[in-house]
């Protein structure tokens, strides 16, 4: 069958509606709060809004670092997160090695409970999980929240594991059995350095999820000085209601961490998620 | 799908390796074990001791009242409508989510360039937190400066007060909320469209069969078990959804936008009424355990 130019050219017309619209879709939106952050308080709020800043300033910037305390607010945000996944990285590859490698006596149950009880909603958990982290003296505290948002990362991370631990061939383990290896080395040093996409992906998605997390983080801390970013960025925008230059520039800076973090290993993230949600 | 355990270590041998291993085993376990039973089942043992007594700020005194916090919130109208929102909430995220996840894996399935880059900047609306999202929207969508809003006003739509209508609130809040999260769909079912094998879709076509019947007889049939997860999963999370919702509205105006984890956490934090709140969430995990073995009965992939 022979087709012309014209008709590829037609027929292939709705794809690039659909590739061109889910473009503006997602970094429509995206590209448009950047420009806004970088605009004066008079253009910001012009009748006919301005695809690129007229006059692009960096004052609303200056005064997010000065008048408010986003510094603050980043500095927690930033510990928190890390902590958050450095120790989900160790519990879920220790919890997934020794389930879906080792598979010790009634590892299938146990993966099993794991995966079960963290189907269960969160957010319903919100009260009783208060008078736990009180009673453990963990309330108002960074620690508290780092348990928390490990809870609800690892389970899913160990089960991400899986797929990548499945794709190492067992016969590495015999092989360094034979050369005299015990179990704690055949782990980490042979077994580990193959799992780097997969703790990549682990990172990326606990890193991620400390970052955004704000249900458990506007109840478990009273201080405003330990206050994440969510939190801290909701109360800027409380007090400088009207001041949307400001508040733009709060959300690039909000946002802008965990987009550097994807720019640089969002493709493993992606290949991970892929490979390790369909094994 | 699951891959064959040929070759793997099964209990019964297991003494015969190592012994070391086992008590390595477990020591690897224990970790998320200890963290889990702390921040998930003693929380919800004592959700269930809270809901039987008449607390109102947590960890305060109270008494054991049995029954009746369950027979006050089972008659509380707040409640039913609640969990009312939440049906409408998870249905409505779920088709819109699952369209947009399904057209934008076909996309990126294309070969190409712009493919190729979709696939990492298409995980950004999930990757940036909540908090942004829902500025970013409320400013494009307000009514005296947004950009969408002014848009579409000029060409002869009006939204009206996408974020005050009380008849509206919920659905702009969906619309915002699944912007936030289909990525992560999206990206899994591109995944899954990738294990479909390419033989199989020459054969259909050689078959005879077009791209739709091929799609429903042969590319859907491949990918349940990984739509089966992806629904149960993803339900359950979207369900759970709170951030969205109270960081734009706090579950107003009118109780318009209370689903139930927004009723729970205003119920407990907003009117200090613990007992109920931990009923509430029993009674919800209850309504949810039963679905979720309903969803598991009915839309399992056969075992082959």
């Amino acid at each position: 069958m022979k087709t012309s130019p014209s008709r590829t050219w037609a027929s292939s017309l709705p794809r690039w509606f659909a590739m061109a619209g889910l473009t503006i879709v997602v970094l429509g939106p995206l590209y448009w709060v950047t420009m806004s952050a970088f605009k004066n308080r008079e253009e910001i709020i012009r009748r006919e809004p301005t695809l690129f800043p007229e006059t692009p300033t960096l004052d609303n910037f200056r005064r997010l670092f000065t008048a408010t305390d986003y510094p603050t607010y980043l500095a927690n945000s930033a510990s928190v997160a890390v902590a958050t996944m450095v120790v989900t990285i160790i519990v879920s590859m220790a919890a997934a090695y020794a389930l879906y490698r080792l598979r010790v006596p009634g590892s299938g149950r146990l993966a099993g409970i794991i995966l079960l009880s963290y189907m269960i909603p969160g957010t319903l958990l919100i009260v009783p999980l208060y008078g736990t982290l009180f009673r453990l003296g963990l309330i108002d505290t960074h620690l508290g929240l780092v348990l928390v948002n490990v809870a609800f990362t690892a389970p899913f991370c160990t089960w991400l594991l899986r797929g990548f631990l499945l794709s190492i061939p067992d016969d590495l383990d015999a092989a360094a059995a034979l050369d005299g290896a015990g179990p704690i080395r055949t782990m980490t040093q042979v077994v580990f350095p193959l799992l780097a996409p997969g703790v990549a992906t682990v990172a990326v998605f606990s890193f991620v999820y400390a970052w955004k997390e704000f249900v458990f983080a506007s109840q478990f801390v009273l201080s405003d000085s330990l206050d994440t970013l969510p939190i801290g960025l909701k109360a800027i925008i409380g007090q400088y209601t009207v001041d949307w230059g400001l508040v733009m520039a709060g959300a690039v800076f909000t946002l802008l961490p965990t987009v550097l973090l994807f720019a640089v290993v969002g493709r493993f993230f992606v290949g991970g998620l892929m490979s390790g949600a369909n094994k | 799908m699951r891959k064959a355990r040929a070759g793997r270590p099964s209990p019964a041998n297991f003494r015969r390796r190592n012994p070391g291993e086992l008590t390595l085993g477990y020591s690897l376990v224990a970790p998320i074990l200890i963290v889990m039973a702390l921040v998930i089942a003693v929380p919800i043992v004592d959700a269930v001791w809270t809901s039987f007594q008449n607390q109102r700020v947590i960890g305060s005194e109270a008494d054991f009242v049995g029954f009746a916090t369950y027979i006050k919130i089972l008659q509380d109208a707040s409640f039913w409508d609640a969990l009312g929102r939440s049906g409408i909430w998870l249905l409505l995220n779920l088709i819109i989510q699952t369209i947009l996840a399904f057209s934008t894996a076909l996309l990126l399935q294309r070969p190409g360039l712009w493919s190729r880059l979709a696939q990492v900047w298409v995980m950004l609306p999930w990757v940036i937190p909540t908090v942004a999202v829902t500025i970013v929207w409320q400013w494009m969508l307000n009514s005296n400066y947004g950009v969408i809003y002014r848009a579409l006003e000029d060409l002869g739509l009006s939204l009206g007060s996408p974020f005050s209508d009380p008849g509206v609130v919920l659905f702009t809040i969906i619309l915002v909320n699944s912007w936030h999260w289909f990525p992560l769909s999206a990206v899994v079912i591109y995944g899954a469209l990738t294990t479909v094998p390419h033989e199989v879709m020459e054969a259909a076509k050689i078959d005879g069969a077009n791209s739709w019947q091929t799609f429903i007889s042969v590319v859907l049939p491949i990918m349940h078990p990984i739509l089966f997860a992806l629904g149960l999963v993803g339900s359950l999370w979207s369900f759970n959804v709170l951030d969205s919702i109270y960081l734009i509205t706090e579950g107003g105006p009118a109780e318009a936008t209370t689903t139930m984890p927004v009723y729970v956490y205003n119920t407990a934090f907003g009117a200090f009424r613990s007992s109920e709140a931990a009923a509430a969430s029993v009674l919800t995990v209850l309504i949810l355990v039963i679905a979720a073995l309903a969803f598991v009965r009915f839309a399992r992939p056969k075992e082959d």
